[in-house]
């Protein structure tokens, strides 16, 4: 089904606004911002996972000459801070360390110079004294008895557990007297790096009226306004978060951090600018990551393949501080019931405290681990049941209309055409007939949230809001605080607007995230919301001015009260009579004069309602992987994939084929060469010379087709695109594996050794 | 990550490069493409008070053959050259192999085949196919000039026999013999572009009646340095090259290799991988020299 007007701008591939700009190599990002007497900012880490602080010595640091600024945590008020405002004993990190470090690279100074190598040569001239304490760096020393607590300040009820969720419905345990097939398997995943093109950065400057300003690489100025005011002490209106442009965020960049509070503090402290950039190695070594995972999943099926029922276990290795931990956690336990109908489903997820960087939000919020397991299964429970794993896909699958026992319905489903057409693409029965030994084909499948419903940060705002200034040359202006990090937001709230009102992109001037100009408030880029949720207020903003403007078309006609009325090729008229028409601008210019000068400004607001506790909208999507496998080597090539996805309309689909082909190139290294190596807490590979991103040339060719479905509570029916799919190309390559080599992957990542290992070759 | 503070010198001779080398001795270091040198300088790795560019050299970057002294390539000749020289490709095509198997092609066209071998990295595309095709180094120095086997080159992981006011002018590779094939082969973690977790350079000489006259082989992130699998070359010589005996040889040049656990690879990966790569260099090898 599509919306019953044929689009003018919407689901046109029309070029980023932002395109011009980057190419040309003019973009500002943070780090290109130089402020006069700026200084620069560094932070010293912690190098041990977990000790008591004993004493800091920065006497050597202040000494020497061009330093001007050494902060600890003994200089900053005692106040705890994260994004889960909503469960405020869930707010577990300082700053700076008060009174413990809790893994390496935990933030324990800052220091602000003249210049970066000064600040460096300041940070290794602070003298801290540790007491060592034994450390816990797998969810299963962390629950081991005797285990050292992390977080020994406040009780839990389980130590090291900082946060548990239970999901259950129907009666499980018969389910699992009825079945036929059982599979019990535990599957551990892996922790892997946003790897965003921009390491964080910001500069944060503070005025003589009192009021901070901060130019930071963040995916949620919001968030980093409130954390900031909170944290410092100050009053949010007293803070300016500007989102410059921003180099990728994949959720890396959700959360107020500390070095956006010590160039604060710094900046506030002496009156001057600071600058913190942190390098690749930082980032590598002591960054967010995606959740490790322990899984322990058992599948109930009948023998014609119908699903009975499913316990879903989940521990996630959270690393030292809750992050967005509690979410994933939250995220995990409705991902481990989707896609297809679970009768009777029971879920315990818990997020585990160790001594290791916290993992955080990453594109896909707990769906990459629990779809991993969840579509590994599935193709297990084919092959055991002499089933097509399209075909048991086929009779378990959503649709339209089916309902996840109190959480969501869905509105809008392309899933079962989704795997008719991956099947139709690549001739799957047939070609998984004739495959040569090394050669395998394997399927994977996802559906993802548009936007989150439960509000953890507890904002005080709609979760989204937009206004649009009208003009009588013609022109709108946006404002709105969603913040485009490079997935182009920007172009695609343009093309909405644009649309509804009738006029071209280039029609459009836009002001995003800056919380000094831009409205309350915006949650931010995350959980695939903005299309959805800043497009339906972008639209209901632009409802409000063309309301204001049909007045006038009705006056200067003459015309029935009953008439539709339409905003196309810039002109505003009567739906069943485009000759009465008046231009846009000269629809504002007699608005305008009819209200004594009164500009026209709309205004629209959204935030979710009567959708349950998880999203408005999912999306859905199968993806099959053809690989080819060095048996001797157990190097994996992956030689082509086909995607079929439902992300109902596409605003823009150019922009919807670069998620597609990152998420591909994202869920490729999640797969097969992306991990991070540990040791005792410390991470061994911290440049792009060990920690392996896929490169250009390791990227497979494929093809990708849109399911055509229209989602009633998305703008002009869309959803989300281009996070859900970094979930299904694991289990999919992982599927190809086995057909190639008889290895099934329960434990992600398949490097060649557990590939030849799994083939008895060592 | 910025530059640390250093004097750039550019001599455009190489007596001058020299004498800078000998009067700066312990405090300069040379760059010819700067793909290792800068990376080490920007990491703070080397700290030099001087960093000398031997760009403004001229002459240094010439691919010659001749058949008796066989081929040279210059010092500042671009991993990217060696890739699409005729020369090269007509009588050592396994260097333009390995040169290709080097990065990506961005840095091919800054980086030098040079560099690479002193930059003296166990991983290194170039080195094992170079020393399987006996290659050796021509030194300079105020001092006169000398060759150095690359047999004898490497010391340890970034230490070669370079004395401290030694330039690297040339690699010389000797004409092969008649009946002669090469063969490079690499594994590594990412499928494409990546620095090896095991390499292998072969060289096999047939004699009339077939079997293995001569063979070389070297293994490259195995040990410190490059190492050559001595217990297969003994075994093979004067045997066919038959799929038995290659696959003995696999397993013995794995016995020579000591690998070590790191970020990249495990031990017990790369013994494996030694042996499957020995095998599949000695048998392109010998199909070539069959067909020479
Ligand atoms: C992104 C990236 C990817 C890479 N991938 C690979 C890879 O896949 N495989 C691989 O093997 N390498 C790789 N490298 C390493 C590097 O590119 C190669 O080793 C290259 O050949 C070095 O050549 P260069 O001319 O840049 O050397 P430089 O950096 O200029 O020098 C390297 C070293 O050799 C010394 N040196 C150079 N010339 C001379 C001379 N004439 N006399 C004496 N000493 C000399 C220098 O002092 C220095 O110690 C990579 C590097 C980067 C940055």
């Amino acid at each position: 089904m599509s919306d019953n007007q044929d689009f003018s701008v919407v689901g046109k591939s029309l070029p980023r606004s932002d395109a011009r700009i980057k190419a040309v190599g003019a973009a500002q990002y943070a780090d290109d911002i130089f402020l006069p007497g700026m200084l620069y900012g560094k932070l010293l880490r912690s190098p041990v996972a977990h000790a008591r602080i004993k004493s800091i010595d920065t006497s050597a640091a202040e000494a020497l000459p061009g330093v001007k600024c050494v902060i600890t945590g003994a200089d900053i008020p005692k106040i705890k801070y994260g994004n889960w405002r909503l469960v405020p004993e869930s707010q577990d990190e300082y700053a700076l360390a008060i009174d413990k470090v809790r893994f390496i690279g935990d933030e324990v100074a800052a220091v602000a110079a003249l210049d970066k190598d000064t600040a460096e040569e300041a940070v290794r001239l602070i003298k801290v004294e540790y007491e060592e304490l034994p450390g816990a760096f797998s969810v299963d020393e962390a629950l081991a008895e005797n285990a050292p607590v992390i977080h020994d300040e406040y009780q839990q009820q389980t130590p090291n557990i900082s946060l548990d969720r239970k999901i259950s419905y129907g009666d499980l345990d018969r389910a699992f007297a009825e079945a036929d097939l059982i599979l019990d398997d535990v599957f551990t995943v892996h922790a892997t790096s946003h790897a965003y093109m921009e390491p964080c950065s910001c500069v944060a400057e503070y005025d003589h009226d009192g009021r901070l300003t901060i130019w930071t690489s963040t995916q949620a100025p919001y968030f980093v306004q409130c954390l900031l005011a909170l944290t410092l002490e100050m009053r949010e209106n007293d803070i300016r978060v500007i989102k410059p442009y921003v180099g990728g965020g994949f959720g890396g960049k959700m959360e107020m951090r500390p070095w956006e509070f010590c160039a604060a503090f710094i900046a506030r402290k002496l009156g001057r600018p600071v600058k913190f950039t942190l390098t690749r190695e930082e980032e590598l070594a002591t960054g967010r990551r995606r959740h490790p995972m322990k899984i322990h999943s058992k599948v109930a099926f009948r023998k014609d393949g119908m699903i009975l029922g499913k316990e879903f276990i989940v521990h996630l290795d959270g690393g030292a501080y809750n992050s967005m931990g509690p979410t994933a956690c939250f995220l995990c336990g409705n991902f481990g019931a989707m896609l297809y109908n679970y009768p009777n489903y029971r879920y315990y997820g818990a997020h585990v405290y160790t001594n290791k960087p916290p993992a955080g939000a990453m594109r896909g919020f707990g769906a990459p681990q629990a779809l991993f397991v969840a579509e590994t299964q599935m193709n297990m429970a084919a092959e055991k049941l002499g089933l097509d794993p399209i075909d048991i896909r086929l009779m378990n699958a959503m649709e339209t209309g089916d309902e996840i026992p109190g959480v969501a319905t869905i509105s809008s489903c392309g899933f079962k055409e989704s795997l008719l057409k991956v099947a139709e693409m690549t001739d799957w029965r047939e070609r998984r007939k004739n495959l040569k030994p090394g050669q395998g084909i394997g399927i994977g499948c996802y559906s993802f949230i548009s936007g989150g419903v439960f509000n953890w940060f507890n904002t005080r705002y709609n979760f989204t809001r937009a206004e649009v200034r009208a003009f009588d040359d013609g022109t709108v202006h946006l404002m709105t605080m969603a913040s485009d990090i490079g997935q182009g937001c920007d172009t695609v709230l343009r093309q909405i607007l644009a649309e509804e009102l009738g006029l071209k992109i280039s029609d459009i001037r836009l002001t995003a995230a800056d919380t000094a100009v831009t409205p309350q408030a915006d949650l931010g880029t995350w959980g695939s919301r903005v299309t959805l949720m800043a497009g339906n207020a972008v639209r209901k903003a632009a409802q409000e001015i063309k309301e204001q403007l049909y007045k006038m078309v009705s006056l200067k006609f003459d015309l029935n009260v009953i008439h539709d009325m339409r905003c196309k090729d810039g002109k505003i008229f009567p739906a069943n009579r485009p000759d009465r028409n008046i231009s846009f601008g000269e629809a504002v210019r007699m608005a305008q004069r009819a209200n004594r000068g009164e500009p026209i400004i709309g205004y629209g607001s959204y935030t979710p309602r009567n959708k349950g506790l998880v999203t408005p909208a999912f999306s859905f999507g199968a993806q099959v992987a053809e690989c080819e496998v060095d048996r001797e080597t157990g190097a994996i090539e992956v030689k082509y994939m086909t995607t079929a996805h439902d992300c109902g309309t596409p605003i823009n689909p150019m922009a919807v084929e670069g998620q597609l082909e990152g998420s591909v190139h994202m869920g490729l290294g999640y797969a097969l060469c992306e991990q991070f190596i540990m040791k005792e807490g410390k991470t061994l590979n911290t440049t792009f010379l060990d920690y392996k991103l896929a490169c250009a040339e390791d990227m497979p060719p494929g093809v990708s087709v849109h399911i055509d479905t229209y989602e009633p509570d998305g703008p002009f029916g869309a959803k989300e695109a281009g996070e859900g799919l970094v979930s299904p190309t694991a289990p999919a390559i992982a599927d190809a594996v086995y057909h190639a080599t008889g290895y099934r992957c329960m434990d992600l990542p398949i490097t060649p050794l557990k590939l030849l290992k799994g083939m008895k070759k060592i | 990550m910025t530059l640390p503070q250093f004097k750039f010198l550019a001599p455009t001779n190489l007596d001058e490069a020299c004498a800078l080398l000998k009067k700066h001795q312990g405090k300069i270091k040379v760059k010819a493409g700067g793909t290792d040198m800068i990376v080490r300088l920007s990491h703070r790795a080397v700290k030099p008070d001087y960093l000398m560019t031997l760009k403004k050299i001229p002459g240094l970057n010439e691919i010659s053959w001749d058949d008796q002294g066989g081929l040279v390539i210059g010092a500042l000749a671009l991993l990217r050259e060696v890739e699409v020289s005729p020369i090269i490709l007509e009588h050592a095509p396994m260097l333009a192999r390995a040169a290709h198997a080097t990065a990506t092609v961005q840095i091919r066209n800054m980086g030098t085949v040079m560099g690479n071998i002193c930059n003296a990295s166990p991983s290194a595309d170039n080195i094992p196919t170079l020393v399987a095709m006996e290659a050796s180094i021509v030194a300079f120095s105020e001092r006169g000039q000398r060759e150095i086997s690359l047999d004898d080159f490497f010391l340890g992981p970034g230490r070669t026999a370079l004395a401290a006011d030694e330039l690297a002018i040339a690699i010389k590779v000797p004409a092969p013999a008649p009946k002669t094939g090469v063969s490079y082969q690499k594994v590594s973690q990412r499928s494409k572009v990546d620095i090896a977790a095991v390499n292998i350079g072969a060289l096999v000489t047939l004699d009339g009646a077939g079997n293995c006259a001569r063979v070389r082989i070297s293994m490259g992130a195995v040990g410190p340095t490059p190492l050559r699998a001595r217990q297969a070359e003994e075994f093979l010589a004067g045997k066919p090259a038959s799929a038995a005996n290659l696959a003995e040889a696999g397993r013995l040049a794995a016995a020579d290799a000591s690998p070590i656990s790191d970020v990249r690879a495990s031990k017990e990966y790369r013994k494996l991988m030694v042996e499957v790569l020995s095998q599949r260099a000695l048998a392109e090898a010998s199909g070539f020299a069959a067909g020479n």
